[in-house]
């Protein structure tokens, strides 16, 4: 029962997980960039989520609605303006860009907001669920419900908008694409605000869920890597059970050795995929 | 697989600088002597930021050598920094090794992890062996952190190491990034190097051509953990405390890719050149304020792109100017 009562939370954690890890792959997908500031996004949005609007006397609600857009519109202006400058030079030239803004977000953060912890307080964080024996906390059911409700719109849009064809058209080919009249800077814009715009949402879940520092940004790169290499690269719905395999890990060896081998567990269980099945549990099959 | 023996690749090509052969070695020369003679004409102060620069610039090329020459971008070399500086702070605190066995024993250490590290993170591809490589450098962070024989994550201080005459230390910096440098251009100037910039201009290609992208690769990994290792040793015998979330930290990462952007990828001089301005921006922001690394990223972004060649390629574009050519030209008709 205790098993079971953890492989649940490790389930609802997951959809966290997963959803910190859908920036990453969307960013990946459609231009092959490996964006290292994602983790620094989802911790920006929870700063102002928590340090900006509910101090400014927001609803929480409300604030929450409203960092989504903002996360959109900078998703978009770092990839119009930095980071797509940088594409087409091969590998390093991303990497050096957005590992440059990463530092400067990180320690920006650390500037103006101290390296205190913070948390958003809501009545959600301690309510909790009785399932049966067990009782769950409120917060992970809504982190696994928004997680998954995010898995299912951006699959929609990638499959059933004429936006969404567009995106997977640039992804797929680039310069055919362009013949088609799509021009690619724009959706790689377009798709960095998504991106970022999953990063806001991870960013106001993580605020309620859990306490957060500046340098929380690099855990979760991190988290959203190995979500990444567990799920298997260029599949939306393969991140998504990696975030949720990575959770459930992580937490069934909190509970083993103790809560200090959390992240260990999970960091030996991503060698482990790389070692035996580096091409992660679901990878994308060819067409 | 091997083809037949190919030619010689140093004929029917030059290596070229507009800087003339006496002139290089008369720089490189100065360089030396200025270096070598600092007890007559500087102290303690002068003494300690030589040293600062000469082992970043030593990790720089170390960083330079993967990104630049082998293709492989990794944010991970602080786990052999790590590595490095716990070996000697095992070998002579805990183990009573001494000093110096204690300094090359880091070298061992850090290229036999490197063996294992580079093969499974090499399965990762671009941007994900770049965070791959971070990961492990994590990994070994957590882990330092709750063995209790190094301290845990309050560290421990190297004893032994106090009694080394700073004096000492400044000639084993000198000496080490001397060597690096003629490690690094004597590897690009052999078959190896040429393998070496094959694999990073097309990966494919070079396979195609019989080069064993692989092991090359691995190989480099390894020189290149060795070096960072050996380096790291020598800072903590400079600086004997040594503590697992500032030896296995990003930090390190951040500074020497810094440099090398700065300085000029895939050139000698240039992580020479990053290494100078990063100690005068140090020097002047202080050790590892926030102010400091938000310079270092801003300053990187800029650099990548405004002139992602940086200060060796931008000298080289207009002047002609390299003082260790390894670039190869095609012969004039």
């Amino acid at each position: 029962m205790q098993l079971f009562e953890t492989l649940l939370n490790g389930l609802l954690l997951g959809g966290l997980y997963g959803l910190i890890g859908l920036g990453l792959s969307i960013n990946f997908g459609t231009m092959r960039v490996v964006h290292l500031a994602h983790g620094d996004l989802i911790v920006l949005s929870a700063y102002f989520l928590v340090a900006v609007l509910v101090p400014a006397g927001i609803p929480p609600l409300a604030a929450a609605a409203l960092v989504v857009p903002v996360l959109f519109g900078v998703g978009w202006a770092l990839q119009r303006f930095v980071v797509g400058k940088s594409l087409g030079r091969g590998v390093l030239p991303p990497l050096i860009v957005t590992f440059g803004i990463s530092m400067v977000l990180q320690n920006v953060l650390l500037l103006v907001a101290t390296a205190d912890a913070r948390t958003l307080q809501s009545p959600l964080a301690s309510a909790g669920v009785r399932l049966g024996s067990i009782t769950v906390a409120t917060v992970r059911l809504v982190d696994f419900a928004v997680g998954l409700a995010c898995l299912g719109g951006l699959l929609l849009l990638l499959g059933r908008t004429a936006l969404g064809r567009a995106l997977r058209a640039t992804s797929d080919d680039r310069d055919t694409a362009r013949l088609m009249g799509i021009d690619p800077r724009r959706m790689y814009a377009v798709a960095a605000a998504i991106a970022a715009a999953t990063g806001g949402v991870a960013g106001v879940l993580f605020s309620v869920t859990s306490t957060f520092y500046p340098s929380t940004g690099s855990e979760l790169l991190l988290v959203a890597f190995e979500v990444v290499v567990v799920g298997g690269l260029g599949s939306l719905t393969g991140t998504f059970v990696g975030g949720i395999l990575l959770a459930m890990a992580q937490l069934v060896g909190a509970r083993l050795f103790g809560p200090s081998y959390q992240l260990v567990t999970g960091h030996v269980v991503v060698l482990l995929v790389l070692l035996f099945r580096p091409q992660g549990l679901l990878p994308r099959v060819a067409p | 697989m091997t083809l037949a023996a190919p030619p010689d690749p140093q004929r029917g090509t030059r290596l070229g600088s507009r800087l003339g052969g006496r002139l290089r070695a008369a720089i490189m020369a100065g360089g030396v002597v200025v270096l070598a003679s600092c007890p007559a004409w500087g102290g303690a102060g002068i003494r300690d930021t030589l040293i600062l620069f000469a082992y970043n610039a030593a990790l720089a090329q170390m960083w330079n050598l993967l990104a630049g020459y082998a293709g492989l971008v990794t944010f991970g070399q602080q786990l052999f920094v790590g590595l490095g500086g716990y070996t000697l702070a095992v070998g002579c605190e805990r183990l009573g090794l001494g000093v110096w066995p204690s300094f090359a024993l880091a070298a061992v250490i850090a290229g036999l992890v490197a063996v294992p590290v580079g093969a499974l993170t090499f399965r990762l591809k671009g941007g994900y062996f770049a965070v791959g490589s971070w990961l492990f450098a994590e990994i070994f962070r957590l882990l330092f952190g709750t063995w209790n024989f190094v301290g845990n994550a309050s560290g421990m201080y190297i004893r032994p190491a106090r009694t080394v005459d700073p004096w000492v230390s400044y000639y084993v910096a000198v000496g080490l990034l001397i060597a690096m440098v003629v490690l690094v251009v004597g590897t690009l100037r052999s078959r190896v190097g040429l393998a070496l910039m094959a694999i990073r201009d097309a990966e494919d290609a070079a396979a195609g051509l019989g080069v064993n992208v692989w092991r090359v690769k691995l190989l480099a990994f390894v020189v290149a953990a060795a070096g960072t290792g050996l380096v790291a040793a020598l800072i903590t015998v400079h600086n004997p405390y040594i503590q697992p979330n500032a030896e296995f930290s990003i930090e390190w990462a951040a500074s020497a890719s810094f440099m090398v952007v700065v300085g000029g990828l895939g050139t000698v001089e240039g992580p020479l050149a990053g290494a100078v301005v990063y100690v005068v921006l140090q020097q002047w922001l202080g050790a590892s304020g926030a102010v400091h690394l938000i310079v270092l990223g801003a300053v990187s972004v800029i650099v990548m792109l405004v002139a992602p060649r940086g200060i060796a390629g931008v000298l080289a574009d207009h002047l002609g100017w390299t003082l260790f050519p390894v670039a190869r030209r095609p012969p004039r008709r």
